[in-house]
């Protein structure tokens, strides 16, 4: 086993997780050297192995062992699409990403269309299977639904995030932090980085072989999971005030019980009822709790790397003296 | 690494409170040792000052020559570390990692608890697993004390789909790598196998005789059951929770701020069909904790998920990927061609 750089950066890495995928290893191979071969441009393959139980693994250093271009990551267990994907944009090393899925359901004919929207300008060029070949109610309708949702949540109006088939420009996408199931929210994730979306139909193809893994009872992860994204995107960079804005309601709730307590006892002669009041105290103590809790939120803020100036570095545009001139002058 | 690199032993022997004369433990396992017929040292980590322990380990190390040494021939190599004040066993085994050079990596308990001849059936397993972790079987002991050790184990079971026996066994067998990836603390060692298993390192149980010293005296401090309680926390927290705090303080929160406005409505419609009067029922005050308890679990969630948000590029999901890629193969011909056709139109 060699571990080596290779001794030129490859413009493009194509991703593909692959997660018992026996069958599929070697037509996955094959289409992308047919798409990309007769371009002539430089290019490598990065195959992750989740942990397959079959013989994906085998097949896919069987392939890395006749072509210098195709790196296999291999995990120990199956840690899920997500970091597999989070892997493979680690360990890629050309200036542009594509990521596909392991099972052809994507048409590596496409990313030549996808390479030239990156060379247009675009960080992340997100796919559209605007011909779905897909069972409508239980994968069509729901991804609809999801879509939908996602889109009016997150302000980033992308309609199908689940499409595997997205080109990044490295730069960005190697500083998104990707863990859980963020996969399918990369361009909602990376957003958080203000980069130039852009959104092209691609072609879908039905599987050919081995089974989906993934089944109706994701809506509920998804949803919380973007409801996370959304909080994280907006106010990662505040908590403080974000947690202060869930402690005015409580304020409010708190004060207006306890002034209506001792108002109604001083004005009427009432007795004070033990009970409110009571309420009144629980929801003015918790309101102190969430001012704490986002005093601590803004330690961890700081404590992190996930600092804004870190994404501002990436969207910024440099303009300076050009070096030689200053050479030239002593 | 291959299979067969395996070759060099590196016994961790924590001397936490609890211990035996060592002399004579190290003779037992030393002959036990000698016959898996791999080299072998010892590094004893002395959780405190222990002074009795310490001179008898002093003693071993002036008898010991440097270096490893073939089984069966002179002296192996003796290491002590001593560590100022009691850490606790997780952290006296890394200290002890520290000082180790062996590929193998064995914790022995410091004191007696399996018979040290069945120390090499600890050591062939590692031929294909990562760990392997002794239990004592057949296991002396009452019966309460099994229920309490099947309830334990079974809880563990149920949250990692592992079924373990004897988590409290201080026998241990594993790959150096294992442990370089996991960093223990507090009372993680019971967890080892569980840890290292969540790491995606192959974990086997091995069947050891239990040592007639071993002897279970009597009831277990009632610190020694919240110890087995919090263990039980860890491994359900682990699984669970790490990557996705919201999910479970989310739900938590969720239910619970659920069953308050449950409360707070039945409140509201008797104040207004039935004219109770709100300000003597002490149930509203009920309703006003469920509420904010479930507000505050969520924000708890939400903190949560800063944190690993913010840490997440420390947090990979994947750690130990290995990349195999062969760069001085050759370029298929397909793609030479290819590439050829393009130098020549340019």
């Amino acid at each position: 086993m060699l571990i080596d750089h290779p001794k030129s950066r490859p413009h493009l890495s194509v991703i593909a997780p692959l997660y018992n995928e026996e069958d599929n290893v070697d037509p996955l191979y094959e289409a992308l050297t047919t798409a990309l071969d007769p371009t002539g441009m430089d290019y490598e393959m990065v195959l992750v192995d989740d942990g397959s139980k079959d013989s994906t693994l085998a097949k896919a250093i069987q392939i890395a062992q006749n072509d210098p271009r195709v790196k296999v990551v291999k995990f120990r267990r199956n840690c899920g699409q997500t970091a597999a994907m989070a892997a493979g944009i680690e360990y890629a090393s050309g200036d542009v990403l594509v990521t596909m899925d392991g099972d052809l359901q994507n048409d590596p004919l496409d990313i030549p269309m996808f390479l030239q929207t990156i060379d247009a300008g675009y960080d992340i060029v997100v796919g559209w299977r605007f011909q779905r070949q897909d069972k409508l109610i239980t994968r069509k309708i729901p991804s609809k639904i999801a879509n939908w949702l996602i889109a009016k949540v997150t302000k980033v109006p992308i309609k199908d995030n689940g499409c595997s088939l997205k080109a990044y420009r490295a730069s960005v996408i190697k500083q998104i932090p990707l863990y859980s199931e963020m996969h399918r929210f990369i361009p909602a994730m990376a957003s958080i980085a203000a980069p130039r979306i852009a959104e092209v139909k691609a072609r879908h193809h039905a599987r050919r072989f081995g089974k989906s893994k993934y089944g109706l009872s994701r809506i509920y992860k998804v949803l919380l999971d973007m409801l996370v994204i959304k909080t994280l995107a907006s106010f990662a960079s505040s908590p403080l005030l974000w947690f202060g804005m869930l402690a005015i309601p409580l304020l409010l709730a708190g004060t207006t019980l306890l002034s209506y307590v001792f108002l109604h006892a001083l004005l009427v002669g009432a007795p004070i009822s033990l009970p409110i009041a009571g309420c009144g105290v629980i929801f003015l103590t918790s309101a102190f709790m969430m001012v704490c809790s986002g005093a601590l939120g803004e330690l961890v803020y700081n404590l992190g790397d996930m600092r804004d100036h870190e994404f501002a570095r990436l969207t910024q545009t440099l303009r300076m003296r050009p070096a030689h001139v200053e050479t030239q002058a002593q | 690494m291959s299979e067969r690199n395996l070759n060099r032993i590196s016994v961790i022997i924590p001397v936490g409170r609890r211990h035996e004369a060592l002399r004579e433990l190290y003779d037992e396992y030393r002959a036990g040792l000698d016959a898996v017929r791999m080299p072998y040292e010892f590094v004893f980590v002395m959780d405190g000052p222990y002074r009795d322990a310490m001179a008898e380990v002093g003693a071993l190390i002036d008898e010991s020559q440097p270096g490893m040494t073939q089984a069966g021939m002179a002296q192996p190599n003796v290491q002590m570390v001593v560590l100022n004040r009691s850490f606790g066993e997780s952290t006296a085994i890394m200290a002890g990692f520290e000082r180790a050079s062996g590929d193998i990596i064995m914790t022995l308990p410091a004191y007696h608890q399996i018979i040290a001849e069945d120390i090499p059936k600890l050591i062939a397993p590692l031929e294909t697993k990562d760990l392997a972790q002794g239990w004592r079987w057949p296991r002396k002991g009452g019966s309460l004390e099994r229920v309490r050790r099947s309830i334990f184990h079974g809880l563990v079971g149920r949250f990692t789909g592992m079924r373990l026996h004897d988590l409290g066994c201080g026998a241990r067998a594993m790959k150096r790598a294992v442990l370089q990836e996991l960093s223990l603390y507090g009372d993680q060692h019971r967890l080892l196998p569980v840890l290292a298993n969540r790491q995606g390192f192959s974990v086997v149980e091995v069947e050891m005789r239990q040592s007639d010293r071993d002897a279970f005296k009597g009831m277990y401090k009632p610190r020694e059951y919240a110890h087995f309680v919090l263990d039980v926390f860890t491994v359900f927290f682990l699984v669970r929770f790490t990557k996705k705090p919201l999910r479970f303080f989310g739900m938590l929160g969720a239910s619970m701020f659920g069953i308050g406005a449950l409360l707070v409505l039945w409140m509201v419609v008797e104040r207004l069909a039935f004219n109770t009067s709100l300000s003597d029922r002490p149930a509203l005050l009920l309703s006003a904790l469920v509420v904010v308890l479930g507000l505050q679990l969520f924000a708890l969630g939400l903190l949560a998920e800063l944190i690993i948000f913010t840490h997440a590029r420390h947090i990979k999901d994947y750690q130990g990927a290995e990349i195999i890629q062969y760069p001085r193969a050759e370029l298929p011909r397909k793609a030479r061609e290819a590439r050829a056709e393009k130098t020549a139109a340019l």
